[in-house]
């Protein structure tokens, strides 16, 4: 394949990079007239509607046509065949909507920042309206919705659907989240913990594709745990398995959200990190500390390597009792590279119980932070009944969509 | 501990006839940090917003910028001090297209010929470094969704790296898909280390975005609170008036 590449600067490559240029504009905008393509990749709109009718020759966009300001205009869309489904992840701090084709795609994605304690009926109807909005961008209406997936910053019991330990989401204990959502988008909404479908989302196409034994690790404003056994997540009886922002590392420590005392969370959890802090850098947020690790500031290196540290051990604790081939960390911490994973990693190969044949590898997250996104719309479309040609779902489409390789 | 202020207010009165619109109103502001100016109708949120950015001059007060005092007598000598605003209105010309707007007053000039690919391509930066959603530059405003519209006039203000960014109600009537977008621009505009003043009258947005909460109640500064600490009731509690004022030495303890 390396061998027919068109040599660099050639009438053939130049076509190329225009057709990868268009075909990225459309995935970043969902959908796009060609006059809109042509503004927004800087080509001619000739050249937009030679490889617009390439591509769509080729079934990598559809197009139809619609109207912009009074004039007929073609729009643009990335192609998608029986329809879509929809990933949504709540965090402590912001909200992420996603929409995919059945092929795995993400055809749409937005985020939004959400207050601290967020209320869960504000919440809720954003997610409802954001989704509902983003189908329309695309140009189609929510009877192409077959299914949403919905990650959790908390344990879900998967037979309820409920958050499965009180007090870790203010206010969302006693809501059924799902049938809120499946009410409002009159589809099923499956919804799971965060780090578990980013273990899904890494097993199915990320860091830990090639093993069956692995575990995730999302550190954010708290830390969890997904566990994959045998190439099968590992839920628990009422789903909280992997919860390892709950275990006990100081017997005198503080009080956590959960009830215990002492949890990891209370130690590595956004606010105690920030706390930390507070007296030498004034209140900073998670994301500023994670700017200024990267930046280089001591500081927040430290309370970022101390915290990876922290973690490292308890998840040495679980990895010699669930003994996987892989450890993949993803979550913000982790965005901070080998500042959070090298003390990660050597904690926890300074505690895990020391395996001659395969010590256990330590690795960063390959989906970033799309992981958990892309966990929940994989769940979606589990779901989802396809009664059409089970090649489709079986080879997702590659994700550089160069049509020569089509 | 903190470096001083970028803009300090300090004992703004402001009148109109028998409306006392300020009275003796403080207000810091750090870069790296949003502050949402909260208040009810006629609480004086807009009017110090308009003596910030030199559209009214103040009876009474002072103005430092880096601890040195200065006179905001105009619109354009808040800009040349590197005070940016967008009002409500947006102030944009609807024939004209993204790379105009932005660039209008402004234009960047190769010898006399207009230096269209030059602004042509720092317009697409500018909006990219917003994670803006304008697909095309050359799209007149008149085709844009609201929302749009609202990233067209933040990225305006951005075109002279200023160190204020003042943003007067930007989620007022717009989609939750277009508040998603202009609520991601304002953390944006943080990170980009630039001080926002973030006026609205959604408590949900505020939350979201704001490092600190101002109240204003009757032109008077009424409570400052850390965003991440302070609950919604609280802060109604204050706009409301529902909470005694919070007497100056508690509020400086909260915000240090």
């Amino acid at each position: 394949m390396l061998t027919d590449r068109p040599t660099p600067g050639s009438q053939t490559s130049l076509r190329e990079a225009n057709r990868t240029r268009i075909v990225n504009a459309v995935k970043q905008f969902g959908g796009l007239t060609q006059i809109e393509l042509a503004g927004a990749t800087g080509l001619s709109t000739a050249t937009v509607s030679t490889i617009v009718k390439e591509l769509a020759a080729a079934g990598v966009v559809d197009t139809q046509t619609t109207s912009r300001s009074g004039r007929r205009a073609l729009k643009v869309t990335l192609a998608r065949r029986l329809g879509l489904v929809a990933g949504v992840q709540f965090g402590h701090r912001h909200l992420t909507v996603a929409l995919g084709d059945l092929t795995r795609e993400i055809v749409a994605t937005q985020s939004m920042p959400l207050p601290p304690d967020h209320r869960v009926d504000t919440s809720l109807d954003r997610a409802a309206l954001l989704v509902v909005d983003h189908l329309e961008r695309l140009g189609s209406g929510l009877e192409e919705l077959l299914g949403v997936g919905l990650a959790l910053p908390a344990p879900v019991d998967e037979a309820t659907g409920m958050i499965a330990v009180r007090g870790l989401l203010r206010g969302w204990d006693d809501l059924h989240v799902g049938q809120v959502l499946s009410k409002r988008l009159a589809r099923p909404v499956h919804v799971d913990n965060d780090a578990n479908l980013g273990a899904i989302a890494e097993h199915d196409f990320g860091a830990a594709a090639d093993v069956q034994d692995s575990i995730f690790v999302r550190a954010s404003y708290g830390v969890g745990a997904g566990i994959m056994i045998n190439g099968r997540l590992h839920r628990g009886f009422a789903g909280t398995a992997g919860e390892i922002g709950h275990v006990q590392v100081d017997a005198a420590g503080a009080i956590c959200r959960c009830g215990n005392r002492g949890c990891l969370d209370t130690v590595v959890g956004s606010a105690a990190l920030l706390e930390m802090l507070r007296a030498s850098h004034g209140p900073l947020t998670l994301r500023d500390v994670i700017t200024r690790a990267e930046e280089g500031d001591p500081g927040c290196r430290r309370v970022i390597a101390d915290a990876g540290e922290k973690v490292g051990s308890v998840v040495a604790s679980l990895a010699s009792t669930v003994n996987p081939q892989r450890v993949v960390v993803g979550g913000e911490l982790a965005e901070t590279g080998e500042t959070f994973l090298a003390p990660l990693r050597d904690a926890v190969l300074r505690h895990v119980v020391p395996n001659a044949i395969s010590p256990v590898e330590v690795v960063p997250a390959a989906l970033g932070d799309r992981a958990e996104i892309m966990g929940a719309l994989a769940v979606a479309l589990r779901g989802v009944d396809v009664e059409t040609s089970p090649e489709l779902t079986s080879s997702p489409r590659a994700t550089t969509l160069d049509p020569e390789e089509r | 501990m903190r470096p001083s202020p970028t803009l300090a207010l300090r004992g703004i009165d402001k009148r109109f006839g028998h409306v006392q619109a300020l009275s003796e109103v403080d207000l810091d502001l750090y870069p790296r940090e949003v502050v949402a100016l909260v208040g009810d109708n006629a609480a004086g949120k807009s009017t110090l917003a308009k003596v910030i950015a030199g559209v009214l001059s103040p009876d009474a007060g002072l103005i430092e910028m880096d601890g040195a005092p200065v006179t905001i007598s105009s619109p354009s000598a808040a800009r040349a001090l590197g005070i940016a605003t967008v009002f409500q209105d947006l102030a944009l010309c609807e024939n004209l297209d993204v790379v105009s707007n932005l660039y209008l007053g402004q234009e960047r000039r190769i010898g006399r010929r207009l230096d269209e690919e030059g602004m042509e391509e720092e317009a697409r930066s500018i909006l990219h470094s917003l994670t803006s959603r304008i697909p095309s530059v050359r799209t007149p405003v008149a085709g844009l969704s609201a929302g749009q519209r609202q990233s067209v006039a933040i990225a305006r203000t951005l075109l002279g790296s200023p160190r204020v960014v003042i943003l007067d109600e930007p989620t007022a009537s717009l989609s939750v898909s277009q508040t998603a977008e202009v609520l991601t621009h304002i953390q944006s505009l943080r990170d980009l280390g630039h001080a926002v003043v973030l006026i609205s009258h959604n408590m949900t947005d505020v939350h979201a975005v704001a490092d600190r909460i101002e109240v204003l109640r009757h032109g008077r500064n009424n409570g400052s609170f850390v965003g991440a600490d302070a609950s919604y009731e609280e802060i109604i509690a204050a706009v409301t008036g529902a909470s005694p004022l919070v007497p100056p030495d508690h509020r400086a303890r909260r915000t240090a």
